[in-house]
C-alpha cells in the first residue's frame, strides 16, 4: 500500500506563499485528519497530493516514489472535492460508476457496486437524477459515492460531510471508518468538525497559515497541546485561558491571577516568576465550594447531559461544564476546583507549552 | 418627465422602427416572392402573367433542379462535417493558457473579415492549373496531374470549391467552440483525471455532452449558410464545368437573371427556403436547442 511523504513542501501563487516548508509523513494505512482555520491551506495540500496543483517547492512521494511530476491519472488517488466536482451531464448512477467504467469493469459489476454505494449513502431513489436536481447534501453524498467505489492507494476527503445533518453525519462517520478498515488505504481527511477529527483520526495534523503546528494522536493534541493555539483549537467548548504568573505559594508553585491562586504540580517551581497563560478545559473543572476559581455565574446553558456555566472570574468569562444535576439559575456564585495535572501552562509571550 | 406618446408605457411606438424594417425587407419580399412564384415573365408582352401552379409542377420534374439539389446536399454534408470536425480539433488544441496562444486565437479571426468572393478569387489562383500552389503540390505528390485542372474537371470542381469554404469558415467554428470550451467548469475534468479517464474518454463523456448545445447552435447557423451557398461557386466555377457545380442558389440566380424567368427563380428560392425551414426546425427539435 502507500505511505505519503511530504518533504519541505511549499506552494506559492505568485508572491502569495500558501504552504511553507511543510514536512509530514502519513504512514501506510493510517487515517490522518487535517485540521485548521479556513484558508490555512488544507485544500491546497490535498490538491497537490492528487496532482491537481503544481508543487512549488519540495518533494512529494507516494509509496516511496517521488510523484511531483506524475500525472493525476497515474497517482491512483481518490478524492472527494470540497465543491463536489460532479459530472453535470451524468446521472448519479453514471457519476458513481464512471471510474469503474474507465477501469473496464463489467456492466453487472458496475451496477452492483454502484447500487451498494447508493444503499450505504441513502441515494438509491436518486440514482437516475442529474446533479442539478439534487440538494447540497445529496450532491455531497454522490461525491462520497464516487470515492467509495474506488480501490485507490490514497483517499483524500475534503470536508466530505460538511453539508449533512447530524444524524446522517454520524452514520457516514461510521461508514467511512469501515471503508477505511476494509480497504486499509492511506486516508487524508479534512474537516472542521471536532467530533469527526477526534473520533475518526489515527493522527491529527493541525495547520496554521500554511505550516503544521502540531501532529499527533487525538489524545496527544487534546492532552498535551504544544501551544495555546492548539489548545484553543481542539476541544469544545474552547479551553479557558487566564493570563497571570507562576508564584511560590509557601514552597509549592501556584498560578496567580488577580488574587486567585491555583496550585500547580511541583515541577513548575523552576519557572517561578514567569508570565504565563494557564489553560483550563471546561470539562476538567469540578464544582467545589472551596475551589479557587470563584465567580458569579451569568448564564447556564443546558446542552443535554451537561450544563455549561458562564462564570465571571476576575472580570473574564470562564466556561465550565458540569453534570445537568448541578444546574442552578443565573446570578449564583459558583466555585470550581481543578486537579493540578489537568492544567496547561503556556508562555505568555510565545504561547508555547511549558514542559515539565 | 412627460414623454406623451413616447412614454415607455406604450411599447408599440418603440417597436415601430424594427417592425417597419421587418416589413420592408422581409415580409414584403417574402409575400412578393410567393406571389411571383404563381406568375411568369412574358418577354414579348414585357409583363408578368399568372400561370397558376405551372412553376411548381415544373420544379418537380426539372432534372437540373434535382441535380442542383444533389450538389447542394453533397456540398452541405461535406463542408459542414469538415468544418465541425476540424473546428473542434483546432479549438481543443488552442484551448490552453500557454503563452502565445492568445495571439493564435486572434489570428484566426482574420479569414472571417475577407469577403467570400475574394476568398473565391484567392482559391481560383491557388487551384490554377498553370501556376496554382495546390496544383503544384498535388502534382508533386503524384495525386493529381496538371492535365486535370481542379476547377474545370467535373469530378473535382466541387471539391475545389469546398476547400475555399472550409478554409474561410473553419475558424468561425473554432471561435464558437473555443468560447464554449473556455466557459466549461474545470472541476469535472479534475474529477475525471482522478477517476483515471483517458483524454478520449474525457472528451466523449464530459466535453461533448457539456458542449452539445453550443455545437448544435454552431451547426444550425453554419448549416443554414452553407445550404444557401452562392459566392464561391459563382466566382470560382459559375456552375461549371457543364452543370456539375450548380447549387440551388446558383441555379435560382441563373433562372432569374440569365434566363429572365422571374417566376421560376422565385419558385426555386422558395423551395430552398422551405427545405431550410423544415430541416432547421427538425434539427432544433431533435437537438433540443433552446433560444
Ligand atoms: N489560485 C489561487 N491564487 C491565489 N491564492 C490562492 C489560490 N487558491 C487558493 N489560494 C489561497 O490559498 C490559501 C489556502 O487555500 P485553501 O483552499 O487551501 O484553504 P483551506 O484550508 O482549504 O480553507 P477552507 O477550510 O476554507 O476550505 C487561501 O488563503 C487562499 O486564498
Ligand atoms: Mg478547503
Amino acid at each position: 500500500m502507500a505511505t505519503v511523504e511530504y518533504r519541505r513542501i511549499g506552494k506559492s501563487y505568485g508572491a502569495v506563499e500558501v504552504l511553507k516548508e511543510l514536512d509530514l509523513t502519513v504512514e501506510d494505512g493510517t487515517f490522518v485528519v487535517l485540521l485548521g482555520a479556513s484558508g490555512c491551506g488544507k485544500t491546497t495540500l490535498l490538491r497537490m497530493t492528487a496532482g491537481l496543483e503544481t508543487i512549488s517547492a519540495g518533494e512529494l512521494s507516494i509509496d516511496g516514489k517521488v510523484v511531483n511530476t506524475v500525472h493525476p491519472r497515474d497517482r491512483d488517488v481518490a478524492m472527494v472535492f470540497q465543491n463536489y466536482a460532479l459530472y453535470p451531464t451524468m446521472t448519479v448512477r453514471e457519476n458513481i460508476g464512471f471510474s469503474l467504467e474507465v477501469a473496464k469493469k463489467s456492466k453487472a459489476e458496475v451496477a452492483e457496486m454502484v447500487e451498494n454505494a447508493a444503499r450505504v449513502l441513502n441515494l438509491t431513489e436518486y440514482l437516475d437524477r442529474k446533479p442539478a436536481a439534487l440538494s447540497g447534501g445529496q450532491r455531497q453524498r454522490v461525491a462520497m459515492g464516487r470515492a467509495m467505489v474506488r480501490n485507490a492507494k490514497v483517499f483524500l476527503f475534503d470536508e466530505p460531510l460538511s453539508n449533512l445533518d447530524a444524524k446522517l453525519r454520524a452514520h457516514m462517520r461510521v461508514e467511512i471508518r469501515q471503508l477505511h478498515n476494509r480497504l486499509g488505504a492511506t486516508t487524508i481527511y479534512v474537516t472542521h468538525d471536532q467530533i469527526e477529527a477526534m473520533t475518526m483520526a489515527d493522527r491529527i495534523v493541525l495547520m496554521k497559515d500554511g505550516s503544521i503546528v502540531q501532529e499527533g494522536s487525538p489524545d496527544d493534541l487534546y492532552d498535551r497541546p504544544n501551544s495555546l493555539f492548539v489548545a484553543e483549537f481542539i476541544g469544545t467548548p474552547q479551553i479557558n485561558s487566564l493570563e497571570g504568573r507562576i508564584v511560590d505559594d509557601g514552597g509549592s508553585p501556584a498560578f496567580e491571577t488577580g488574587g486567585i491562586h491555583v496550585a500547580l504540580p511541583a515541577g513548575y517551581g523552576a519557572h517561578t516568576g514567569r508570565r504565563v497563560i494557564c489553560g483550563i478545559r471546561p470539562s476538567d473543572v469540578t464544582l467545589d465550594p472551596d475551589g479557587p476559581l470563584r465567580g458569579t455565574m451569568s448564564i447556564a446553558e443546558k446542552t443535554g447531559a451537561d450544563v455549561q456555566f458562564y462564570v465571571d472570574i476576575d472580570g473574564r468569562e470562564f466556561v465550565a461544564v458540569a453534570p445537568r444535576a448541578s444546574y442552578v439559575s443565573a446570578g449564583t456564585t459558583l466555585a470550581f476546583a481543578v486537579a493540578p495535572e489537568k492544567l496547561h501552562m503556556f508562555d505568555a509571550e510565545t504561547g508555547r507549552r511549558i514542559e515539565l | 418627465m412627460k414623454l406623451g406618446v413616447l412614454s415607455p408605457d406604450r411599447p408599440f411606438i418603440w417597436m415601430l422602427p424594427l417592425i417597419a424594417i421587418l416589413i420592408a425587407f422581409t415580409i414584403i419580399p417574402l409575400f412578393y416572392n410567393i406571389w411571383l412564384s404563381f406568375h411568369e415573365y412574358a418577354p414579348f408582352k414585357r409583363a408578368l402573367e399568372p400561370v397558376g401552379l405551372k412553376n411548381w409542377s415544373l420544379l418537380l420534374s426539372d432534372e437540373r433542379m434535382w441535380e442542383a439539389l444533389g450538389t447542394t446536399i453533397l456540398y452541405f454534408v461535406v463542408v459542414l462535417t469538415a468544418e465541425v470536425v476540424l473546428g473542434m480539433g483546432i479549438a481543443l488544441l488552442l484551448d490552453t493558457e500557454e503563452f502565445g496562444f492568445g495571439f493564435l486565437r486572434t489570428v484566426l479571426t482574420l479569414t472571417l473579415v475577407v469577403p467570400p468572393a475574394i476568398v473565391g478569387m484567392m482559391y481560383l489562383l491557388i487551384e490554377d492549373p498553370e501556376f496554382g500552389v495546390l496544383t503544384y503540390v498535388l502534382d508533386a505528390a503524384g495525386l493529381l496531374d496538371k492535365a486535370t485542372p481542379i476547377l474545370s474537371t467535373a469530378s473535382t470542381a466541387l471539391w475545389g470549391v469546398m476547400l475555399a469554404d472550409i478554409w474561410q469558415w473553419t475558424p468561425f467554428m473554432v471561435l464558437i467552440f473555443l468560447a464554449g470550451l473556455r466557459s466549461l467548469p474545470p472541476e469535472p475534468y479534475e474529477a475525471a483525471m482522478l477517476d483515471g479517464a483517458s483524454a478520449v474518454m474525457t472528451f466523449r463523456r464530459i466535453t461533448l455532452p457539456l458542449l452539445n448545445k453550443v455545437i448544435a447552435v454552431a451547426i444550425l447557423i453554419r448549416g443554414i449558410d452553407v445550404f444557401r451557398m452562392f459566392d464561391y461557386v459563382f466566382v470560382m466555377t459559375s456552375g461549371g464545368p457543364g452543370t456539375s457545380t450548380y447549387t440551388l442558389s446558383l441555379y435560382a440566380w441563373q433562372q432569374t437573371f440569365s434566363f429572365i424567368k422571374w417566376g421560376y427563380g422565385a419558385t426555386l428560392s422558395l423551395f430552398t427556403l422551405a427545405i431550410i425551414l423544415i430541416v432547421a426546425n427538425l434539427f432544433i427539435y431533435i437537438a433540443k436547442v433552446r433560444w
